[in-house]
């Protein structure tokens, strides 16, 4: 075991472990902080995958930017913070329903990767990802960049009509 | 270095003039909301912009090709639809104009009609995108439109309710569907689709994998169609959206949803080698054809069935929506061209009764403050004209001669028969069976209950009057004459299937 492997292992096992504690706490505040740990241990992934402009864009904008404002938003409304996050009814039907279900995608997701042969492309030596990303971003996918602008557009005026009092 | 990719973007921008009109719209609307801050300069604006819009897609009639190194396609097919769009979209914009619910209320509409514009250029760019990224953006900018315009008239619950559950479901839907996608990525290394459906011709694969990722972008796809296992967000999202949007949504999105879906089967699944017009041949013998017949019995079915429950109109034709979507599916689950012209022809009509149906729905609620069922009783004798009109709808969606829904119909059911499916077709006429009982009650209740209940005759304004007889007329006349349109679709079934 070399020690991108454990390195890899270990960021995994951030993920995994955080993404747990999101789901599981009961106290809306502990899930924001799990989280914290979620996003940054799927950025330690992207480096190991050589994808650093991902990695940073992961850090700035959903640890820098969305989840500051998740917790901010927490703490601002007060009677939040130490709410109890409770699902309606919960019964043992429910429980039982929905275990078995996740188990059988599970399963489904698990023998898939198993047996898949996953296209394995030769990692090229890149000192940086961000200028093909930026060229690429500018001829190959140009449409789909202008797209992705006018959709932020969109989300923007959606967000101030819902956020206006009127 | 980068000399000919840019020559060919310049050259790619010529290929999306109508797109590119929508956008300008968009943007002149957003400026002019500020300088004039005039609901009237905005509506003219977006009206004059569609219909500029609607100038250069006739200018572009016939292109067969694909745009923006293989983003999308610019074919007949999506032509098809961005014609239904557009008309779609024109008739959403002057059916707001006489809204009450949006005008009635105080509520700015500045941002209204720039989300209808964006919610457009969505859809148009879903009708052609070929390269996931691009489907997904498309997808998503629709989407993002709509949840804002469902919950538009905010202080309204269930207008807010609407929109909260529309957000929730539609991201775990989105969610599953770029699961699927990037499992797709991951198996063949590509996003554009003509990529994706070589390198899966040229691979051995194991086969539940390809099955699952497919099944879940499909399942992204069934969602915006409302799909029976996807559709639980159309009902009460249905009802809680301000009218006009209710029927955009019935009408446009779900055309949108089906080009990507069509488009998407038949690219990636589809075996060019062994195929043709007559019998399209999947590739790795995955039966899609058998799990859309499963998704287009369970969603007629189920539609049908929950309608017959329903006491509120709009409800109700929301279910009834849904058992559309049904109908349509199995235009696709033929796999043929003749199928794919059947479900073009179908979309067609159901547009004209369905944006019928839900604005005489929104004119009588005006008068009578209900979209109640028993509040119906007797109106055919306070409101001959409009529900005239309406009853001539409802006969047009349950599919009776001589409406134009008769047609579309026959269009489809004669598609399912020809190749060979022949418990589909049963299941399909026994579904517009019960239909009828749901669309008749409606019907009963205007002419055959409380015949004079003394209430004063309802007045209806001519242009509003108008609106409506502009979609009934043509829902009758169709019935008759129905040859213009089948050859339009029968034109209009070719899929840029790659260089």
């Amino acid at each position: 075991m070399n020690w991108y492997n454990i390195v890899f292992y270990l960021f995994a096992l951030i993920v995994l472990v955080s993404a747990a504690g999101v789901v599981f706490s009961r106290k809306m505040m502990y899930a924001a902080f799990s989280l914290l740990f979620t996003f940054f241990g799927v950025a330690g992934l992207y480096v190991l995958l050589n994808a650093d402009f991902i990695a940073v864009t992961q850090i700035m904008v959903y640890i820098g930017g969305i989840l500051i404002l998740i917790i901010f938003g927490v703490m601002l409304t007060s009677k939040f913070t130490d709410l109890e996050i409770k699902s309606g009814t919960t019964g043992t039907v429910q429980y039982v329903l929905a275990g078995i279900s996740t188990i059988i995608v599970a399963a489904a997701l698990i023998i898939m990767y198993l047996n898949v042969d996953w296209v394995q492309n030769p990692v090229p030596e890149l000192e940086s990802t961000v200028k093909p990303i930026g060229i690429l971003l500018m001829t190959k996918y140009f449409l789909a960049f202008q797209v992705a602008a006018i959709l932020l557009l969109l989300a923007f005026i959606g967000a101030a009509k819902i956020a206006r009092r009127k | 270095m980068y000399n000919a990719v840019v020559n060919e973007l310049i050259g790619s921008l010529g290929l999306i003039k109508p797109e590119l009109a929508l956008l300008v719209t968009f943007v002149v609307v957003i400026i002019a909301d500020l300088i004039f801050k005039n609901n009237k300069v905005n509506l003219g604006l977006s009206i004059l912009g569609t219909i500029v819009s609607g100038i250069f897609l006739i200018g572009m009639s016939g292109t067969n090709t694909s745009a923006f190194a293989n983003l999308i396609a610019v074919d007949p097919f999506s032509e098809f639809f961005k014609y239904l769009i557009l008309i779609s979209t024109l008739i959403v914009l002057v059916m707001s104009e006489f809204s009450e619910e949006l005008h009635n209320r105080d509520v700015w509409m500045g941002e209204y009609y720039m989300l209808v514009l964006g919610m457009a250029l969505g859809m148009f760019l879903l009708a052609g995108a070929t390269n996931l990224i691009m489907i997904y953006l498309a997808l998503e900018t629709m989407s993002m439109s709509s949840y804002i315009l469902s919950g538009y008239t905010k202080e309204i619950k269930r207008s807010s309710e609407a929109s909260l559950k529309y957000v929730i479901f539609g991201s775990l839907s989105s969610g599953i569907m770029i699961y699927g996608m990037s499992i797709l990525f991951g198996m063949t290394g590509s996003l554009d689709l003509y990529a994706i459906q070589s390198y899966l011709a040229a691979n051995g694969f194991f086969q539940p994998a390809i099955f699952i990722s497919g099944l879940m972008v499909i399942a992204g796809f069934a969602y915006k169609i409302s799909a029976v296992p996807f559709h639980f967000w159309t009902p009460d999202v249905y009802e809680g959206s301000p009218i006009t949007i209710t029927a955009y949504l019935s009408v446009a999105s779900k055309a949108a949803g089906f080009a990507v879906l069509v488009r998407f089967i038949k690219l990636t699944f589809f075996d060019a080698a062994g195929s043709s017009d007559e019998s399209w041949i999947m590739m790795n013998s995955i039966p899609w054809d058998m799990v859309l017949a499963v998704l287009a019995v369970a969603t007629m079915t189920l539609g049908n069935i929950v309608a017959l429950w329903q006491s509120n109109v709009k409800r109700m034709l929301a279910y009834s929506s849904i058992a559309h979507a049904g109908y349509l599916l199995m235009g696709i689950v033929v796999m043929t061209n003749t199928g794919l012209m059947s479900i073009l022809v179908y979309f067609f009509f159901y547009l004209l009764m369905n944006f019928g149906a839900f604005i005489v729905v929104m004119l009588f609620a005006h008068k009578i403050g209900s979209e109640e069922m028993d509040d119906y009783e007797g109106i055919g004798y306070q409101a001959p004209v409009l529900a005239s009109l309406l009853t001539l709808f409802l006969v047009s969606l349950t599919g009776l001669p001589p409406t134009a829904g008769f047609i579309g119909k026959l269009v489809l059911f004669g598609a399912v028969l020809d190749s060979g499916w022949y418990w589909l077709a049963v299941i399909g006429v026994l579904n517009s069976v019960v239909s009828l009982y749901y669309y008749a009650k409606v019907v009963r209740n205007m002419w055959l209950r409380k015949v004079d209940n003394g209430k004063g005759t309802l007045k209806f304004s001519i242009q509003s009057q108008a609106l409506v007889m502009v979609l009934g007329i043509p829902t009758l006349v169709f019935g008759l004459f129905f040859g213009p349109i089948m050859r339009w679709a029968e034109h209009s079934v070719r899929i840029f299937l790659g260089n």
